[in-house]
C-alpha cells in the first residue's frame, strides 16, 4: 500500500530520504532545528536550486551544461558593471544580466547543433571561454577602486528581504515559523513556471521526446534542433536568475563566481532522479536534490564534521542515488 | 471519394553518396484501396517510404499531394497534409508514456493553448474501442513488449486521423491472430476511404490484404498492376530473379533428418525458471534443426538465454558435453561452444553504428590475435570469407551496418556468429524482415552448418518458416513444451492446430 503511493509520487524515495535525514539532524545536530537555520538553508540553496533545474533541461535532452558556472559570473558581472560603471537602475541590470546569460546558453545551443558538437565538449570549451569574458570585462579590473564599492541598488535589495508568511497565515502563534527569504520566492516562481511548462505545454513532451529518442521525435515533425537550443538556452536563463540571486546576497561579484557550480548542480539534478540518459526530469527533482545537499553540508556542518568529511560524503551520497535509482529500474524490468 | 489519387510520387530518385536506392519511382495512393510494396531487401521500399514522409529529400522528382505539388517536405509538413506512417524501424520514444507518444507532436490544446490530457485519454480510448486495441495508456513504451509496441504506432498513427496511412513492415513482429485484426483495422480505413500503404515480407498477406501491387528491385519498379493480375512465383521471379525465386520453392522440398547423427550435443532436464517457464526437457543432436515454434511470447527467447548464459534458470540443468554445465554468463556458453543470435539485431545483435568488418571480427578477437596483437590480415580475410559465403550486401567491409537494408544486417549477424565456427547454434528468429530470396540464402547457410555436424536450434514464430527447415519441432505454449512433431509426419493444420490461439492465416 505504501510502496503503491510511493510509486505514485515522483521522487518518493528521495522525499523518504530527505525526511529521515532532516530529523536525524534535528535529534542530532544543535541548532540544526532552528528558525534562523532553516532561513540559512533556504538562503544558501535556493540559487543552486534554480541551477539545477536549469541543468535538468540539457540533461533531459540528453545533453550537459558544464559552462553553466562561467555564465553565472558572467550574468553576476553584467550586474557589477551595469550598476557601479554604467550606474544604470538595478532593475535594467537584472534584466541585461539575465538576458546575457540566456544569449550564452543559447550560443552553446547554437554551437552544438550547427557545429554538431558533443555537448560536453562544447560546454567544455565555453566553460573556459566565458570565464576568459568574465575577466575581460570585470569591472573590477578596470576599475580598481571600485573593486570595494558594495552593490547597492533597491531593486537588487529586495531579493534579501523576509517576508514573515507564517504570520500571514497565523501559524506564529503556535510555533516559531521561520521568516521565508526573497529568493526562496522567487524559486517557488521558477519552479510553477517550469512545471506548467514541462507537464502542461507541447514543448515539455517535445523536449523529453528529443532526449528520448531524436529520431522519433524528428520524424514525429519536432523540431529538433531548435528544441536542443532551447534546452541550453534555458539552462543560461535560470543560471542568470541564479546570478542575480546571489550577486544581491553577497552585495558583489567577483571573475571567480560559481566556479565548480556544474558539478554542484549535476549532482542535485542527479539525486533527485533525473537520468543522464536523457528523455526524463520533473521539476521537483532538482530542487529536493540541491536542498538535500542543504541539509547535509548544513547539518554536517552544525555537527563539527571536517570539511573533507562532508566532500566525501556529498560523493557517496551521489553514488548512492544514481546506484539506488539504477537497482530499482533493474528491478522493475 | 473512393478512386480519387490522394497522394503520387513523380520519376522520384533518392542517391546516397554515390548510391542510388531509389531510380524513377513513380506510383499512386488511390483513396480506398491498399497498395503493397513488396521487393528484397534493400530494393528501396523503406527508402520510397520515408520520401513520401518527407524523413528523405528526393534527389530528383517530385510528390504531389490530391495533385498539388509539395515543395521542401519535411515530416512535419507531410503530416500536416494527411500522412501517417508506421516506420519500419520503432519511433516511439521509450521514456514516454504511451498517450505522451501517440499524441507526440499533435497535442491537444485546451484552454490558454496548454495540452488537455483530459481530452486526449478520451480520444484515445474511442480510438482503441473502435478499432479493438488494448494498450495501457499510462505505462511506459520502455516496459512493453514489441507486439504492444506495434500497437503503439498504429494508434499514433490513426489518432492523427490521416488520408494517406504508410505501413512499413507492421506485420514483422506480430503473430497470426494479431496479423488479422491488423487486416480487419486497415479494412475498416479504407472503407472510410483512406489511402494505405502496406509493406511486408510475408508475401500471403500482401495477396491478402492488398488492391494494387508494386514490385521494387534494385530501386527500379519493376511491376506495377492490379493484385489479380500477379500470381505467387511470377511475383517472386520479378522480386529475386529466377534463380533465388527457383532456391526458395526447392527449400521446401528439402530432406529432413530428425534427431540427425544421433549425438546428442546440448540437452536440458527440467530446465525452470520461476514465473517464466517451466520443465523445459529436450536434447538436440549434431547435424539436426530443432525448431521451437509457438506464438510470440511463449517465452521460447527466455530458455534460450538460460542456455546462452545470459539469464539463470531457478532449477533444472544443462547438460553440455557431457557434464551438467551451469553457464554464469555468456563468455562460458561461448566457451562450451554454444552461440545464439538474438532475436532484436538493433538493441542486442549488432553495433550499427560500426562497419560490417568490425562486427564481423568482434566475437572472435581471441583466433585473429597473435601474441596478444591483433593480426589485420587475419581479420581481412574473416569479413571477406563472410561476406562472400553470405552474400551480403552491398559486399564492402567499410559498410555502417545501420545503413544496410534488414536483410543484409541479418546475414552480418549471421555471419559474426558462424566465424566462431559453433557446435551448438541458436538461431532467435532468424528470418524477421528478411525477403524471401534472402531468406532461402539463410536457411542454405543454416542447412550447411547442419550437414557440417553442428546442432541448430531455431526459434521461430513464423509457421512457413518451421515447415520450411525444421528437421524436428517442439511447440511451447506458456513456457512449456506441449507437443513435439518429426517434421516429415506434421501437416500446416496440424502444427497451427498444436500452437493454438491463431487463426490459420
Ligand atoms: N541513410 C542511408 N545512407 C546510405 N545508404 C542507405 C541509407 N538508407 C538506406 N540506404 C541504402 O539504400 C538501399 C535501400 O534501402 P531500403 O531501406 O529502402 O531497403 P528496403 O527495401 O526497405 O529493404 P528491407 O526489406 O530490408 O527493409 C539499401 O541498399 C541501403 O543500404
Ligand atoms: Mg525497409
Amino acid at each position: 500500500m505504501i510502496s503503491k503511493i510511493a510509486a505514485r509520487v515522483p521522487n518518493g524515495g528521495l522525499i523518504a530520504f530527505f525526511v529521515v535525514m532532516t530529523l536525524f539532524f534535528c535529534f542530532f545536530a544543535r541548532n540544526f532545528a532552528t528558525a534562523t537555520n532553516v532561513e540559512n538553508i533556504l538562503v544558501g540553496y535556493s540559487f543552486i536550486a534554480i541551477v539545477a533545474l536549469g541543468q535538468m533541461f540539457p540533461i533531459m535532452a540528453r545533453g550537459i551544461d558544464l559552462s553553466i558556472g562561467s555564465i553565472l559570473a558572467l550574468a553576476g558581472m553584467v550586474v557589477f558593471d551595469a550598476i557601479l560603471i554604467f550606474e544604470l537602475p538595478g532593475w535594467i541590470a537584472i534584466i541585461l544580466a539575465i538576458a546575457a546569460a540566456t544569449l550564452a546558453g543559447t550560443l552553446n545551443g547554437l554551437f552544438i547543433v550547427i557545429l554538431s558538437l558533443q555537448p560536453f565538449v562544447a560546454t567544455l570549451a565555453t566553460l573556459a571561454g566565458y570565464r576568459g569574458l568574465v575577466y575581460a570585462i570585470s569591472g573590477r579590473q578596470l576599475y580598481p577602486e571600485l573593486a570595494t564599492t558594495p552593490l547597492r541598488d533597491p531593486s537588487l535589495a529586495w531579493f534579501n528581504e523576509y517576508y514573515d508568511v507564517g504570520a500571514w497565515f497565523g501559524l506564529d502563534a503556535f510555533i516559531t515559523t521561520p521568516w521565508i527569504p526573497a529568493s526562496f520566492l522567487v524559486l517557488l516562481v521558477v519552479m510553477v513556471f517550469l512545471y506548467v511548462l514541462l507537464a502542461k505545454t507541447p514543448y515539455g513532451t517535445a523536449l523529453k521526446a528529443t532526449g528520448g529518442n531524436k529520431e522519433a521525435a524528428r520524424l514525429a515533425g519536432l523540431r529538433v534542433r531548435m528544441i536542443e537550443v532551447s534546452a541550453y538556452a534555458m539552462s543560461g536563463f535560470l543560471a542568470g536568475i541564479a546570478a542575480v540571486l546571489l550577486v544581491a546576497r553577497l552585495t558583489t561579484s567577483t571573475e571567480a563566481l560559481g566556479i565548480g557550480m556544474e558539478l554542484t548542480a549535476i549532482a542535485a539534478a542527479v539525486i533527485g532522479g533525473t537520468r543522464l540518459l536523457g528523455g526524463q526530469g520533473n521539476v521537483l527533482g532538482p530542487v529536493l536534490g540541491a536542498f538535500f545537499l542543504g541539509v547535509v553540508l548544513i547539518g554536517l556542518t552544525l555537527m563539527g564534521i571536517s570539511q573533507f568529511v562532508q566532500q566525501m560524503l556529498t560523493g557517496a551520497i551521489l553514488l548512492a542515488a544514481v546506484g539506488y535509482d539504477a537497482i530499482r529500474r533493474g528491478a522493475g524490468q | 471519394m473512393s478512386g480519387e489519387i490522394l497522394l503520387e510520387t513523380r520519376e522520384v530518385s533518392k542517391r546516397f553518396g554515390n548510391f542510388v536506392a531509389l531510380k524513377s519511382a513513380s506510383i499512386a495512393v488511390t483513396a480506398g484501396k491498399v497498395i503493397g510494396f513488396v521487393g528484397s531487401n534493400g530494393a528501396g521500399k523503406s527508402t520510397l517510404i520515408k520520401v513520401i514522409t518527407g524523413a528523405h529529400a528526393p534527389s530528383s522528382g517530385s510528390v504531389h499531394v490530391r495533385g498539388k505539388e509539395v515543395h521542401k517536405a519535411d515530416p512535419a509538413l507531410m503530416r500536416a497534409l494527411g500522412v501517417a506512417c508506421i516506420y519500419q524501424h520503432s519511433s516511439l520514444v521509450a521514456t514516454l508514456s504511451v498517450i505522451e507518444n501517440v499524441f507526440l507532436g499533435r497535442e491537444m490544446r485546451g484552454r490558454l493553448g496548454l495540452v488537455s490530457h483530459k481530452a486526449q485519454r478520451v480520444q484515445l480510448q474511442e480510438i482503441m474501442d473502435d478499432f479493438g486495441i488494448h494498450v495501457d495508456p499510462d505505462v511506459l513504451v520502455s516496459t512493453l513488449t514489441p507486439v504492444k509496441q506495434k500497437e503503439v504506432e498504429i494508434l499514433k498513427a490513426l489518432v492523427a486521423n490521416a488520408d494517406v496511412i504508410l505501413m512499413d513492415e507492421p506485420t514483422a513482429w506480430l503473430s497470426l491472430s494479431e496479423v488479422s485484426n491488423l487486416h480487419t483495422t486497415i479494412r475498416k480505413l479504407t472503407a472510410a476511404n483512406k489511402g494505405v500503404v502496406y509493406i511486408s515480407h510475408v508475401l500471403d498477406e500482401v495477396f491478402q490484404i492488398c488492391d494494387d501491387i508494386t514490385i521494387l528491385r534494385d530501386g527500379t519498379m519493376a511491376w506495377t498492376g492490379p493484385e489479380a493480375d500477379i500470381d505467387r512465383p511470377k511475383l517472386v521471379n520479378l522480386m529475386v530473379g529466377e534463380a533465388l525465386g527457383e532456391a526458395s520453392r526447392a527449400a521446401v522440398t528439402s530432406e529432413r533428418r530428425p534427431r540427425g547423427t544421433g549425438t546428442v550435443k546440448l540437452a536440458t532436464d527440467k530446465l525452470s525458471k520461476q514465473g517464466v517457464f517451466h520443465d523445459v526437457t529436450f536434447e538436440v543432436n549434431a547435424g539436426e534443426i530443432l525448431c521451437f515454434a509457438g506464438l510470440i511470447g511463449s517465452r521460447r527467447s527466455e530458455v534460450v538465454k538460460c542456455l546462452f548464459g545470459d539469464d539463470k534458470p531457478t532449477s533444472g540443468t544443462i547438460i553440455s558435453k557431457g557434464g551438467v554445465k551451469t553457464f554464469g554468463s555468456p563468455a562460458e556458453a561461448i566457451a562450451n561452444g554454444i552461440c545464439l543470435v538474438p532475436e532484436d539485431r538493433h538493441t542486442e545483435g549488432l553495433c550499427l553504428s560500426h562497419t560490417t568488418f568490425e562486427n564481423t571480427v568482434i566475437p572472435s578477437l581471441v583466433e585473429v590475435t597473435n601474441r596478444g596483437v591483433l593480426m589485420r590480415k587475419d581479420m581481412d580475410a574473416m569479413c571477406t570469407r563472410q561476406i562472400t559465403s553470405l552474400n551480403i550486401l552491398p559486399p564492402d567491409p567499410a559498410k555502417v551496418v545501420g545503413q544496410m537494408s534488414g536483410g543484409n544486417q541479418q546475414k552480418v549477424l549471421l555471419g559474426k556468429w558462424i566465424e566462431k565456427d559453433p557446435e551448438v547454434l541458436i538461431l532467435d528468429e532468424p528470418t524477421v524482415g528478411v525477403d524471401v530470396g534472402a531468406k532461402a540464402e539463410i536457411y542454405a547457410i543454416i542447412r550447411k552448418l547442419r550437414d557440417e555436424g553442428a546442432a541448430v536450434i531455431v526459434v521461430s514464430s513464423d509457421l512457413e518458416e518451421v515447415m520450411t527447415i525444421a528437421d524436428r519441432i517442439l511447440v511451447f505454449s506458456n513456457g512449456e513444451i506441449t507437443t513435439e512433431f518429426d517434421a516429415g509426419e506434421v501437416t500446416n493444420d496440424l502444427l497451427i492446430h498444436a500452437i493454438g490461439g491463431g487463426e490459420s492465416a
